[in-house]
Parts: structure tokens; C-alpha cells; sequence
């Protein structure tokens, strides 16, 4: 009787741990909304922090990450090729290519990307500046640490995973009309016209949306993980630990909802 | 000590436990103030910040980062960024704590009378370490 009674007292323990984390975040990102919707944040200082994070986000790693892509597609698209020519379904190879990597996988793999090298570095950032008392430092000078230091990693995680897996897809499509034609322009417009009948604008708004949102869990995410932390040094690590584990859950429940939705 | 921590609006605290940004350099620490309160640009605020060291006599500390500064460079920039507050009164909270490479008594002293300060600088500090001001 006791070891069922502190089951359920632990499950429900659990239970409601999850239910605050998640209504943490939800909070959080109601206050980051309203805050873009106000115009006095709009101002020089948040648009600097804001082009910085990008840089730091999606233009330092560009040429690293470019390669990572050319690599990955170059061997799916091989892998898809092959597959395709022993089953007879080679007019069904292009389509195929777009629809596994520009839809599903490059996202997927961007985001993944995006979370393990900014997404951690956010997540113990903010749990040291929460330990070290920083973020109290920064509300005595009426610095605002929405504004100064999560709103700018928001706005800079959406806008990089957005346009990184949008360059990567082209790429993407790139490699994939030169591994199925080759070098010659005969296969131009029935390539354009597969692209043209995969993306219209439910898929595409699908996509900028899936993207999105992939931003937003890689940054909101470790933000508010990094603000549980408790003042305490040795609670960094695991603060780092919980974020980059709950980061992975959201990013494959996204992909996961997105799939469901377009193909059940 | 509560009681210092719990001081109100329009106190500028120098204390151990409102440190600086640790991924910013002593210039930028101190620039986020009229960036951010005043809605200066970038580079005025970068210019008032200077301005600041060189009225300390500390010029050569802007570029240098937290973990980089010595104890007394460090209290420079904190001092500096509750100077540029601009509140009507400026408390340092135990600056034994924070000024453990130098006599402390003697350098507050220095800094403020550099030319330009303005204000009274309050100390908080344990009684057992009053006669350190005697000196």
C-alpha cells in the first residue's frame, strides 16, 4: 500500500513538474510576443543584439554547415537514385529527393545542428549569468534582460533555422537536379515542374512554419531552462542536461506533428 | 547586509553580488547603461563609457573582460557603471570583498577625487575594518 501510494505521489510529482516547466515556457514566449508587439523595443541597441545573434547563429558555422549539407544530400540522393533505378521508379527519384530532404530531413537536421552548437551554448550561458546573478545586475541598472539578452536569441534561433534550412534545401535541390541529369540543362523544366507541384502554398507555409518553430524550440527552450537553475554552480551542468533533452523531445514532436499532418 | 541589498530605486549599488557581464568587455558593461536607459546609439554610448574610464584614470581596462581584470580593475568598471546611473546616491556594499589586491580605503579614496566626480560615495562596511579608514 505505501509503495503505491508514493507511486502515485511520485508520478504525480512528475506529472506537475512538467505541467510548470511547460507553463514556464508558455509564459515566457506570451511575454517575448508581447514584448515584439510593443514598439519601444523596436530600437537600435535590440536590432545590434539581434544581427549579432545571427552572425554568431548562421554566419559563422555557414561554410561548415554547407558542407555538412553537401555530404548528407549527396548521400541520400545517391541512396535514393539506386533504390529508385532497382525498382523501375526513376521518374519518381526527383520528387522523391525533394520531398525526403527539402521537407523532412534538412530541417530536421538543421534544427538538430542549430541546438547542439547554439542551443547548449545558450542554455549554460543563461544558467551562468542566473548563477553568477548577472541577470539581478542587469534589473538594478534598469537593463532589461528580455531585451537585451532572450528576446535577440528568439528572434536570431527563428530567422537562422529559417534561412539555413531554406539554403540547405537549395542546395539540396541543386545537387539532386545534377545527380539525376548531370551537367546539361534537358532536364530543366521537368525538375522545375516536379518543384513547382511539390511546393505550393500549403507545403510551403507548412515548411516556414515547421522551420519556425524549430527555431523557437532550440532558443526558447535552453532560455528557460537555463532560468531554473537554482543558484548553485554544480546545478549548471544538469540545468544544460534537462534543456538539450527536452530541446530533442520538442524537435522530433514537431516533426513528428508536421508528418502526421501532411501525410495522415 | 539585507538591508543593503534591499536599497531603493534611486541607489547605485558597487557590490559582490551584482557582478558584471562576464561576456562583456568593461566598456560595453558600462555602455549598456545610456544604451539602454537613455536610447543613446551604439557609438555615443561607447563614447560615454570611455569617457568615464578616462575620468577615472582607468582608460586602458575598456577592452578587458571579467575574468580578465584584476579585483581593482574589476571595481573600476562596476564603479563606473554606478556612476554612469547617474542616481542620486552611489553605495559600495563591503568593498573589502571586491578589493582584496589593494588598500581599499586609500584607492576609493583616489578615484574619487579624480577630476570630474561629483556626489557622495557611500561606504558599507564592517565595523571591525572602521579603523582601515583612519589611516
Amino acid at each position: 500500500m505505501n509503495f503505491l501510494a508514493s507511486s502515485i505521489e511520485s508520478l504525480g510529482t512528475k506529472v506537475v513538474g512538467w505541467f510548470t516547466v511547460a507553463y514556464g515556457m508558455f509564459a515566457f514566449l506570451a511575454q517575448a510576443g508581447l514584448l515584439l508587439l510593443d514598439r519601444t523595443t523596436w530600437n537600435r541597441a535590440t536590432f545590434d543584439v539581434v544581427i549579432k545573434q545571427i552572425y554568431f547563429t548562421a554566419v559563422q558555422i555557414l561554410h561548415v554547415f554547407l558542407g555538412y549539407t553537401l555530404v548528407i544530400s549527396w548521400l541520400i540522393i545517391t541512396i535514393i537514385l539506386s533504390t529508385a533505378r532497382d525498382f523501375g521508379l526513376t521518374e519518381f527519384a526527383s520528387e522523391m529527393t525533394i520531398r525526403v530532404l527539402v521537407l523532412e530531413l534538412l530541417p530536421f537536421l538543421t534544427a538538430l545542428f542549430i541546438a547542439l552548437r547554439s542551443g547548449s551554448a545558450i542554455n549554460t550561458e543563461v544558467a551562468l549569468m542566473q548563477v553568477n546573478n548577472e541577470l539581478d545586475a542587469l534589473a538594478h541598472c534598469k537593463v532589461p534582460p528580455m531585451q537585451f539578452e532572450f528576446l535577440p536569441r528568439l528572434i536570431g534561433g527563428v530567422i537562422s533555422v529559417v534561412t539555413l534550412a531554406g539554403l540547405a534545401g537549395l542546395l539540396a535541390m541543386l545537387m539532386g537536379y545534377l545527380a539525376i541529369y548531370g551537367i546539361n540543362t534537358a532536364g530543366f523544366e521537368p525538375y522545375t515542374q516536379t518543384i513547382a507541384k511539390i511546393f505550393d502554398f500549403e507545403i510551403m507555409a507548412g515548411l516556414i512554419a515547421k522551420c519556425a518553430l524549430f527555431g523557437l524550440a532550440v532558443t526558447l527552450i535552453p532560455v528557460t531552462a537555463g532560468l531554473e537553475t537554482p543558484k548553485k554552480l554544480f546545478m549548471v551542468p544538469v540545468s544544460v542536461l534537462r534543456g538539450m533533452m527536452r530541446v530533442f523531445f520538442a524537435i522530433v514532436a514537431i516533426e513528428v506533428v508536421s508528418l502526421a499532418l501532411k501525410y495522415i | 547586509m539585507t538591508a543593503v541589498a534591499d536599497l531603493n530605486d534611486d541607489v547605485a549599488r558597487v557590490a559582490l553580488d551584482l557582478p558584471l557581464r562576464a561576456n562583456l568587455s568593461a566598456l560595453d558593461n558600462i555602455a549598456l547603461i545610456p544604451l539602454y536607459q537613455r536610447h543613446y546609439g551604439a557609438a555615443e554610448s561607447v563614447q560615454q563609457a570611455q569617457a568615464m574610464l578616462d575620468q577615472m584614470g582607468h582608460a586602458e581596462i575598456a577592452l578587458l573582460r571579467d575574468p580578465d581584470m584584476t579585483p581593482a580593475q574589476r571595481f573600476v568598471t562596476k564603479l563606473a557603471r554606478a556612476l554612469i546611473l547617474k542616481r542620486p546616491r552611489l553605495v559600495i556594499d563591503r568593498p573589502g570583498a571586491m578589493l582584496y589586491d589593494v588598500p581599499y580605503p586609500a584607492f576609493i579614496r583616489q578615484l574619487a577625487t579624480q577630476a570630474g566626480m561629483t556626489g557622495t560615495w557611500e561606504i558599507f562596511d564592517f565595523s571591525w575594518n572602521q579603523a582601515l579608514y583612519k589611516e
